[in-house]
């Protein structure tokens, strides 16, 4: 039995060689693509060392090695050079708005943000400004979800059919378009100077942007309640039509347009 | 997890709670007033546990849509009023240049108070932010009573300018 199991393997062997052998594959090189190192400098602070201040962090990745977004290098980071790279993700797609953050001055998702190829300009990662960080690129979202929640974003309407469905027509439905969208990553309020000033009183523009979107629902009973919270010095008008929300939202979204529909509305009641 | 963190979200949490304590007796559901709770630099105070919502101040409709609307209304009516004051000779319509100089400092005097509510609140500066306040205030009744003064006793404002723009 051991014999013709040799013997046929011999004959294997001294059979014409298959591709994967062959001569021109033996030579083949395979194809390495050269190595394109860039710096990212990433803010860091540790709450295990309080006394040490933030400071910015530089590491070179090969971007030919790694994938397109900054996402992308971010991982690539945590998982070949520093585990203790702290950063916020989930769903790499742009739906989730976990990893918001500063890149190169702009607020935006960093699984939505391309790296800059240059390999002679550095990338700086910093996290939502002005906002109390938790680690590194984390920063403390609960007072912006606290504000969330204090404009009741959910369906209030005390007649609503129980034998049918909720109709709204198509043109209602039309108006909540370009709102709906919002992912609540934060990256339009933290961009707004106004809620860095004053974001314990300021709902900022998300907030904003979803208080006006219960008020523009046709199914929705309760806007009038919804505007009387927001006759007020602070909560809405503290917003002075900076514009930084609608450049920065990385859903390509327009908080501005929407806070200045609620401000008319309310001048108009 | 850290000593000094834990250290830290308990001191927070301490806080939080003494101010939702604090806060329970005369927070009736919504209103809320200053005294409640105090602006803490340095920290994320939470007023209530990180699920309540934030509270809103009482409605008012003079700090809020009719402030707005009259702002705006004002600084749309000043382009109007500026032109027709220049169209026109300031001595011959001094109604029309007392309108002005009363536009003028009421619009400025509403944007200088929109900067103090944004950098001095008195939550923020319990001393200095009143203190802006009253200048600001002290400064436009002395600046109307310049304007009256001027526009009765002399020229009168469009005639300055003219006479600055010619000089």
């Amino acid at each position: 039995m051991q014999s013709l199991v040799a013997a046929r393997t011999n004959v294997f062997r001294q059979s014409a060689r298959g591709f994967a052998s062959s001569a021109a594959r033996a030579q083949a090189v395979p194809v390495q693509k050269p190595t394109l190192n860039k710096e990212f400098k990433i803010y860091r602070w540790n709450p295990d060392e309080p006394s040490k201040k933030p400071t910015l962090q530089t590491y070179s990745i090969d971007l030919n090695q790694c994938g397109p977004m900054i996402l992308d290098a971010l991982i690539k980071i945590k998982n070949e050079i520093d585990p203790t790279l702290t950063f916020r993700r989930s769903c790499r797609e742009g739906i989730c708005g976990s990893c918001a953050m500063n890149i190169n001055g702009q607020n935006t998702l960093a699984c939505l943000c391309r790296i800059d190829r240059t390999p002679t300009k550095d990338t700086k990662i910093y996290p939502l400004p002005h906002m109390y960080i938790v680690k590194d690129l984390v920063p403390d979202l609960t007072q912006f979800y606290k504000q969330y929640k204090s404009i009741e974003p959910y369906l209030q309407n005390d007649n609503a059919p129980t034998d049918h469905e909720h109709l709204q027509s198509p043109e209602d439905r039309r108006k909540l378009d370009g709102m709906y969208e919002c992912i609540l990553c934060a990256c339009c309020s933290t961009s707004c100077p106004s809620y860095w000033w004053n974001q314990d009183e300021y709902l900022g523009p998300a907030t904003l942007m979803a208080a006006y979107r219960w008020m523009a629902d046709s199914r929705d009973t309760y806007t009038d309640h919804r505007k009387e919270k927001m006759q007020n010095e602070m909560s809405l008008y503290r917003c002075h039509t900076i514009f930084n929300c609608a450049r920065t939202c990385p859903k390509g979204l327009n908080p501005a347009a929407a806070i200045a529909k609620m401000k008319l509305e309310l001048a108009a009641e | 997890m850290s000593a000094a963190l834990v250290a830290r979200s308990a001191f927070n949490r301490n806080v939080a709670s003494a101010l939702a304590r604090r806060s329970l007796r005369p927070m009736a559901l919504q209103a809320r007033g200053a005294a409640d709770h105090a602006y803490v630099p340095g920290g994320p105070i939470y007023r209530g546990s990180v699920n309540d919502p934030t509270p809103f101040p009482t409605p008012s409709k003079t700090h809020g849509s009719y402030h707005w609307a009259f702002e705006r209304l004002l600084s749309a009516g000043l382009v109007p009023l500026t032109v027709a004051a220049f169209a026109t000779s300031g001595t011959a319509y001094p109604i029309l240049d007392g309108l002005l100089g009363v536009s003028l400092v009421m619009h400025s005097h509403i944007g200088f108070d929109s900067i103090v509510v944004d950098y001095l609140h008195p939550r923020k500066f319990p001393r200095i932010g009143p203190l802006a306040t009253w200048t600001l205030r002290a400064t436009t009744v002395a600046v109307l009573v310049g304007v009256y003064q001027f526009n009765t006793n002399d020229v009168g404002l469009t005639e300055l300018i003219v006479k600055a723009w010619h000089a």
